[in-house]
C-alpha cells in the first residue's frame, strides 16, 4: 500500500513541475522574434500583407495578452485540442504531426537502447573484472571517447564511409523514395511492414536505420559501460562477494548473480534517463540523417516560429522525462527489495 | 659477573635525580603514556599526513590516461592562447575569405588539411576555433559554478521554505529538454557569443546548486559547524569558510567534466546553425562542410576531430581527478 501512496505523492509533485515548464515554454515561444503567420501571408507585400497578418493574428488570438493566451492554451490542451501548425506544415494539426514523428523516434530509441544496454552492461562487467589490466584500459579509453565524440560528426563519418565511399547504405531518410507510403497500423515502420508481410519494405527500413541506430547506440554504450564498471568495482570489493567465492560458487555466478544484481541500480538510472532523453528526440542525429522525428520537428518549429508545435513537443518531452524518473525510482524497489518507500 | 661490573652497572652518579628530571622534561614527548598528546608532535603528524595525502594525490594522478588528458588539455589551451602565432594563416583569411585559394581544395603542401568554403584554410580555422570553444566553455563554467555553489549552500544551510522554493525551480529547469531550451533562448536573443556564454552559464547553475546542496546538507550536521555556531560565527562565515571547503571536491571534478560537456553541446548548437556566425568555431565548420561531405570529407573531419580531442582531454582529466580526490576510493587502496 505504501508503494501506491508513494506513487500518488510523486504524481502530485509532478503537477507544479509540468505547469512551470508549460508556462516558461509558452512565454518563451511568444518572445521568439518573427510571427508564425508571416509565412502564411505568402506573396502579399506592404499594406495588404500587414492587414492580412493582423487579420490572422486576430483569428488565432496572438494579439491578446500572453497570460490570457496561456489560459486559453491550457484549456485547449487538456480538452485534447493541441492546436494547429502554422508554418512547418500549414493546416495540419499538431496532434497529427506529432503522431507521425513520434513513432519514428520511438523505433530508433527502442533499437538503439536495446543494443546499447546489452553491449554496455556486458562490456562494463568485463572491464570491472579485469580492473587496471590492458583490456580495462582499452575499454575505458574507447568508452570515454564515446562520451566525448560529437554524435553528428560520427554520423557524417559513417555517411561518408558507408554511403558515399562504398555505397552500401543509404545516406539518410527513413525509407527509399521509390517505395510508396505504407499503410499505417502502429506507425512503427519495421513492425507495420512485418504485419503487412512486405519484406522488401522491412529490409529497406532496416538499411536506413543501421547508421543512426549505431550512432546513438555507440554514444549510450559508452555511458552505460562507464556506469556499470564503476558500480561493479564498488560491489566487487564487498565482503559478501568474498563469501560467495569462499563457499565455492562459480566465478561466473559470483559476478552475474551476486555482484551484478547489487550493482544494477546506478546502471538502471543511466539507462532510464538516456531512454527518456532519446524518446524526446535525438535532435542532432535526426538532423544528420534527415529523419523526421521529434527532434527534427521541434527544431523546424523553432525555426518557423510555430508556437503550438514547440509547446506541445516540449510538453511531451517533459512528461517523458519526469515519468521516466518516476519509473526509475519505482524500479529500484523491484530490483532491490531492501528499498522501501 | 665480577663485583666491579655489578657496581658499575648499578652505580648512581651524583645528581642522578636532577638528570632524570631533565630527561623527563626534554624527551617528554617520546615517553609512551596512554592518552597523552604533545603539541609539537601533533603538528608534525598533521604535516606528515598532509604531505602523505598530497603524495597519494600525485601518484594517483600519475596514471597514463590522466597524463594523456593533461597533455591534450594543455595542447588545446596552447592553440587558444597562441593562435595568432601558431595558425598558418591570419585571422582575416581564415574567418572571412581567402582570395588566393579556391573552395574545398584537397590537402596539399600549402593547405595541410585542405580548404573549406570561401577557400579558408582548415588547419587555420582549427587553431583559431580553440579560442571560441575554450573561452565560451570557461566563462560559462565560472558563472555556473560560482553562482551554483552560492545558491546551493544557501539553500542547504537555511533550509525551510527558501530551500523548497529553490529546489522546485531547479526541478523545473532540470525537467526541460536542455538543447531545445538553449535553441529557443538563442533564437530569442540572437546568436551572439556573449549571450551564448550567459545562457550556458545560467542554465548550468542548476546542476551545481543541486550537487553542492547534497553534500552541504551532510556537512551541516557535523560537529564543527555546531562549534562554529557556538563560538558566535555569522551564518555567512559558517557557510563559506567552514562548510564550503569541505564540499568543494565534487564541484572541482564536475567543473572539469562540464567544460568538456559545454564544448560538445556548443558544437552541437553551431552544427544546427544556431552558433554565432561571426565566430570561427568547430561546430560551425562542420555545419558548413556537411553538405560537401561526399566530395570534401577533410573539411568536416578535422574540426570534428578537434572537438573529440578537446572534450576527451577534459574528460580524461576529470576521470583522473575524481579517482584521486574521491575519499571512498582512497580508503580502499
Amino acid at each position: 500500500m505504501s508503494l501506491l501512496k508513494y506513487t500518488i505523492r510523486r504524481f502530485l509533485a509532478l503537477i507544479p513541475i509540468l505547469f512551470g515548464v508549460l508556462l516558461i515554454t509558452f512565454v518563451m515561444t511568444r518572445a521568439l522574434p518573427g510571427s508564425p503567420v508571416l509565412s502564411a501571408a505568402g506573396e502579399l507585400r506592404g499594406e495588404s500583407q500587414a492587414q492580412y497578418i493582423a487579420k490572422l493574428e486576430e483569428r488565432y488570438g496572438f494579439n491578446q495578452p500572453v497570460l490570457v493566451q496561456f489560459v486559453k492554451y491550457l484549456r485547449n490542451l487538456f480538452s485534447g485540442d493541441w492546436g494547429e501548425s502554422l508554418s512547418v506544415h500549414r493546416g495540419a494539426t499538431v496532434a497529427y504531426l506529432i503522431g507521425k514523428a513520434f513513432p519514428r523516434t520511438f523505433e530508433i530509441t527502442i533499437l538503439s537502447m536495446t543494443l546499447a544496454t546489452v553491449v554496455g552492461v556486458n562490456v562494463g562487467i568485463i572491464s570491472a573484472v579485469n580492473r587496471n589490466k590492458l583490456k580495462d584500459t582499452v575499454i575505458r579509453f574507447i568508452a570515454l571517447s564515446g562520451v566525448a565524440i560529437p554524435i553528428f560528426w560520427l554520423g557524417l563519418l559513417l555517411q561518408y564511409i558507408f554511403a558515399f565511399n562504398f555505397g552500401w547504405l543509404p545516406a539518410g531518410r527513413y525509407f527509399s523514395a521509390s517505395l510508396e507510403d505504407l499503410e499505417i497500423i502502429t506507425g512503427l515502420r519495421l513492425l507495420d511492414s512485418l504485419l503487412l508481410g512486405k519484406l522488401d519494405y522491412f529490409w529497406d527500413t532496416i538499411l536506413h536505420l543501421i547508421m543512426p541506430v549505431f550512432c546513438l547506440a555507440f554514444v549510450f554504450i559508452a555511458g552505460i559501460t562507464r556506469q556499470t564498471r564503476s558500480s561493479m568495482l564498488e560491489v566487487l570489493e564487498l565482503d559478501y562477494v568474498r563469501t560467495a567465492r569462499a563457499k565455492g560458487c562459480k566465478e561466473r555466478d559470483v559476478i552475474r548473480k551476486h555482484a551484478f544484481r547489487n550493482a544494477l541500480i546506478p546502471t538502471i538510472t543511466v539507462v532510464g534517463l538516456s531512454f527518456a532523453g532519446l524518446l524526446g528526440g535525438a535532435v542532432l542525429t535526426e538532423t544528420t540523417f534527415t529523419l523526421h522525428g521529434m527532434g527534427w520537428l521541434v527544431v523546424a518549429a523553432i525555426n518557423g516560429v510555430d508556437y503550438d508545435i514547440i509547446n506541445a513537443s516540449v510538453f511531451i518531452m517533459t512528461i517523458i522525462f519526469v515519468t521516466a524518473n518516476l519509473v526509475i525510482d519505482l524500479m529500484y524497489g523491484i530490483v532491490d527489495p531492501r528499498i522501501r518507500y | 659477573m665480577s663485583k666491579i661490573e655489578i657496581k658499575q652497572k648499578y652505580y648512581r652518579p651524583e645528581g642522578f635525580e636532577n638528570q632524570f628530571n631533565e630527561i623527563l622534561t626534554t624527551y617528554n614527548k617520546f615517553l609512551v603514556v596512554p592518552g597523552k598528546k604533545d603539541e609539537e608532535l601533533e603538528k608534525r603528524d598533521f604535516l606528515y599526513n598532509r604531505l602523505k595525502s598530497k603524495r597519494k594525490f600525485y601518484t594517483k594522478l600519475n596514471n597514463p590516461l590522466t597524463k594523456v588528458g593533461i597533455v591534450v588539455v594543455l595542447l588545446v589551451a596552447t592553440w587558444a592562447f597562441f593562435a595568432p602565432w601558431l595558425s598558418p594563416y591570419a585571422f582575416r583569411l581564415v574567418a572571412v575569405k581567402d582570395p588566393n585559394s579556391a573552395d574545398y581544395l584537397p590537402p596539399s603542401a600549402l593547405h595541410l588539411f585542405g580548404t573549406t568554403k570561401f577557400g579558408r584554410d582548415v588547419l587555420g580555422r582549427l587553431v583559431w576555433g580553440a579560442r571560441a570553444s575554450l573561452s565560451i566553455g570557461l566563462v560559462a563554467i565560472v558563472i555556473s559554478s560560482v553562482f551554483g555553489v552560492i545558491v546551493g549552500i544557501i539553500s542547504a544551510y537555511y533550509g525551510g521554505i527558501l530551500d523548497s522554493i529553490i529546489m522546485r525551480l531547479v526541478d523545473i529547469i532540470m525537467a526541460f529538454p536542455g538543447l531545445v531550451m538553449i535553441i529557443i533562448i538563442v533564437s530569442i536573443y540572437g546568436s551572439n557569443m556573449s549571450y551564448i556564454m550567459l545562457i550556458y552559464g545560467i542554465l548550468g547553475i542548476v546542476g551545481y546548486a543541486r550537487l553542492i546542496r547534497g553534500t552541504a546538507l551532510q556537512e551541516k550536521s557535523r560537529t564543527y559547524v555546531e562549534a562554529a555556531k557556538v563560538s558566535g560565527s555569522r551564518d555567512w562565515r559558517i557557510m563559506f569558510t567552514h562548510i564550503l571547503p569541505n564540499c568543494i571536491t565534487p564541484v572541482i571534478v564536475a567543473v572539469t567534466f562540464d567544460i568538456g560537456g559545454i564544448i560538445l553541446s556548443l558544437a552541437g548548437l553551431s552544427f544546427l546553425g544556431f552558433g554565432d556566425p561571426r565566430l570561427v568555431e568547430w561546430g560551425t565548420d562542420i555545419n558548413i562542410a556537411q553538405r560537401q561531405i561526399e566530395y570534401a570529407p577533410w573539411a568536416a573531419f578535422w574540426p570534428g576531430f578537434a572537438i573529440l580531442l578537446a572534450v576527451l582531454g577534459f574528460m580524461l582529466l576529470g576521470d583522473g581527478l575524481r579517482d584521486a580526490l574521491d575519499p571512498r576510493l582512497q580508503e580502499k587502496n
